[in-house]
């Protein structure tokens, strides 16, 4: 079975075959066998050659978050639309898509659909532990929508604002 | 051996300092009443807590703020004495004042010394009459423009408009000559105005590159005092600490000796009592001068517990109760070497923003000499609304070269999936250099850590974690997943897959 994810961000492809206690591994040396155990729901044990590697694991809605010998990594499944993760989105066909950087609360949007915004002007602040962060526009545009108000609560994901260049 | 200690202690605070307070209480038998926001239900303190009281909305000013809500709580529950933590209304000396007049004992100093030390003005003018060091400066709140400006030719450029009413770099501002003096004091009023209601200013000389070395101070109600030696809290980002260690690489026997005289000496002259922290900088020729006294128990009281022997929160509470200190200067003494790391919810690769969210696995570090003290676990969710710190991170060893390596192993141990820590930047800091020599001052993370990115991944841990997950998806669902659909093009796994390499 190939499977193709999406690891710290990079599309990377891994061949495996089901075993009973082991992971095959395919490549273009030939096959590839790691001892594989399960500690517990978050632990994974991995023998290969002599050697051992513990594997931590957990699971939310969007990612698989991996602890390996000291190290994280983030696997998702890979899709059409990567954008829209942390801060602002690049400019795709004129439109800005801003997000906050943080999940967090917003506390005012100063702009509305309509208005007319210049490069870096405030266009929303979101607060979380204390910190305030100014949202700003990319660049000069019009504001096409606004998607959230003082109050709700928003997370780096669904943007807070889309604004058109130009 | 003493005064009888309270039945009931309210710990007016939450995470990983309640959970500290609370532990302490258990010892001694002591029942520990916990408050709770409507966003710490789930809390881990709430949790640990023999009760646990409901106090209000989220927001702090609602809840762990409300002055009104916390004496309540602490008499409907019946506690002799009320615990404060630090932050929240450690330092509110109205609030201690209330405790003492509604008959709770507020676990701390007396609300008298608490005030004077709480004025950094008054604090400075006590400091110079007891003949201790203080930074040259002006020995009063700022009138004029005029007034400053012949005060800065006299201390000497650089200096720095520090705000009376407060820290935490709050209207603080270095100015380097007299042409920047005006505007530099206009935006230090203004910021001081915001943050503390109060816009008074004054100046003081710009010690430049010091090390911040704070003293260790425990004074029971019958004027016994005793220093418990220094820590160093130079590794700072934005004047927040987030390494410290005892003792200091900068400190010998003999300055330590002086130093620690005059925390007491300063402790004395302000009718201090319970546990508190001189603040020194120590410029490079070994010159110390008076910064502040921090009338509370500090988030790095750790590092001195481990390298004395003496638990500080349990001296607080025998302390409180009345009891005569049963320490001796000349039996206290430093041994080996401790270090803190504080773990934030905070991400380092994307400008240390607050990174609150759903802890999806924790699993401690544990071994000889590694302490955690934590207020979080698997599953909880952190919330928006308070100081992001989550957990210390103590390490103790014989000395300090031992400590660097023990706290480097235990930060590799530290398993935290879900939020982001700064335990990769923490790693290279210890590992850098100028902080490995025992060199850092307060400058080390502007001069070294500026502009840092984490480093790249090993591509061999990474085709492990790869196939972890292609294993543990293959347990969950048992269809082949093939790339996007649609997305057809002639691959080769074996073209893909490249060169495996195992454990490099």
């Amino acid at each position: 079975m190939e499977y193709e994810f999406l690891i710290d961000g990079d599309k990377e492809k891994i061949a495996v075959e089901p075993g009973k206690g082991a992971i095959k591994v395919i490549g273009p040396e030939g096959a590839l066998e790691l001892d594989a155990r399960r500690i517990s729901d978050n632990c994974l044990s991995l023998l290969h050659d002599g050697r051992s590697h513990q594997v931590f694991h957990a699971r939310d809605k969007e990612r698989l978050l991996l602890w390996v010998d000291g190290e994280a990594f983030e696997v998702r499944e890979p899709s059409e639309d990567e954008g829209g993760r942390r801060a602002e989105e690049g400019v795709r066909q004129g439109l800005w898509r801003i997000a906050s950087p943080m999940p967090g609360k917003v506390i005012k949007v100063v702009v509305a659909e309509g208005d007319k915004v210049r490069k870096n002007q405030t266009l929303a602040v979101v607060e979380a532990m204390k910190m305030e962060n100014e949202l700003k526009a990319p660049g000069d545009g019009t504001v096409k929508k606004v998607h959230a108000s003082a109050g709700d609560l928003v997370d780096t994901n669904n943007p807070i604002l889309e604004v058109e260049a130009g | 051996m003493g005064e009888k200690l309270f039945d009931k202690i309210l710990v007016a605070n939450r995470g990983e300092i309640a959970v500290r307070v609370i532990r302490a209480c258990r010892e001694l038998g002591i029942r520990s009443v916990a408050v709770y926001s409507e966003a710490d239900r789930a809390s881990l303190h709430c949790q640990m807590a023999d009760e646990a009281v409901p106090i209000g909305p989220a927001p702090s000013l609602e809840s762990y703020l409300n002055q009104d809500r916390i004496i309540e709580a602490a008499r409907a529950a019946g506690c002799g004495a009320v615990h404060p933590g630090y932050g929240f209304l450690a330092e509110n000396a109205e609030f201690c004042g209330r405790c003492e007049k509604e008959g709770v004992v507020f676990i701390g100093p007396n609300s008298k010394a608490m005030d004077l030390v709480g004025d950094k003005v008054r604090a400075r003018q006590a400091m110079e009459k007891a003949g201790v060091p203080i930074i040259p400066g002006m020995k009063s709140v700022a009138v004029g423009d005029e007034e400053c400006a012949a005060q800065a030719r006299k201390i000497g450029y650089p200096v720095m408009v520090k705000a009376s009413a407060g820290g935490g770099g709050k209207g603080m501002r270095i100015v380097c000559g007299e042409d920047e003096l005006r505007p530099a004091l206009e935006a230090g009023r203004r910021e001081a105005k915001s943050a503390f209601g109060d816009d008074s200013v004054y100046l003081e000389k710009y010690i430049e590159e010091p090390r911040h070395v704070e003293f260790q101070v425990l004074a029971d109600n019958f004027g016994n005092t005793v220093h418990l030696f220094e820590r160093e809290c130079s590794i700072q980002r934005r004047h927040q600490k987030i390494i410290e260690e005892s003792p200091s690489p900068a400190v010998d026997d003999a300055l330590r000796a002086r130093m620690g005289e005059t925390a007491r000496k300063v402790m004395t002259a302000a009718g201090y009592n319970n546990a508190g922290t001189v603040e020194f900088l120590l410029d490079r020729n070994k010159k110390f001068y008076f910064l502040e006294v921090n009338a509370r128990l500090q988030v790095e009281h750790p590092v001195t517990e481990m390298v004395t022997g003496v638990d500080l929160v349990l001296q607080q509470i025998f302390i409180a109760s009345g009891r005569k200190l049963a320490l001796r200067q000349e039996a206290l003494g430093q041994r080996g070497h401790a270090l803190e790391c504080r773990i934030y919810a905070e991400d380092p690769t994307n400008r240390f923003l607050p990174s609150p969210g759903r802890i999806l696995y924790l699993k401690e570090p544990a071994g000889p000499g590694v302490r955690h003290d934590c207020g979080i676990y698997s599953g909880w969710d952190v919330p928006i609304h308070y100081d992001p710190i989550l957990a210390k991170l103590i390490v103790w060893a014989g000395d300090r070269e031992e400590a660097c390596r023990r706290m480097l192993a235990a930060l590799d141990d530290y398993v935290l999936l879900g939020i982001r820590t700064p335990i990769p930047f923490l790693k290279d800091v210890i590992r850098h250099p100028a902080f490995r020599e025992g060199k850092a001052t307060t400058g080390f993370i502007k001069e070294h850590m500026e502009g840092w990115t984490e480093a790249a991944k090993d591509e061999g841990k990474k085709r492990l974690a790869l196939a972890a997950a292609a294993y543990l998806t293959l347990d969950r669902k048992p269809a082949s997943r093939p790339a996007a659909a649609g997305a057809r093009e002639a691959y080769s796994p074996w073209k893909s897959l490249g060169r495996w390499r195992q454990g490099e």
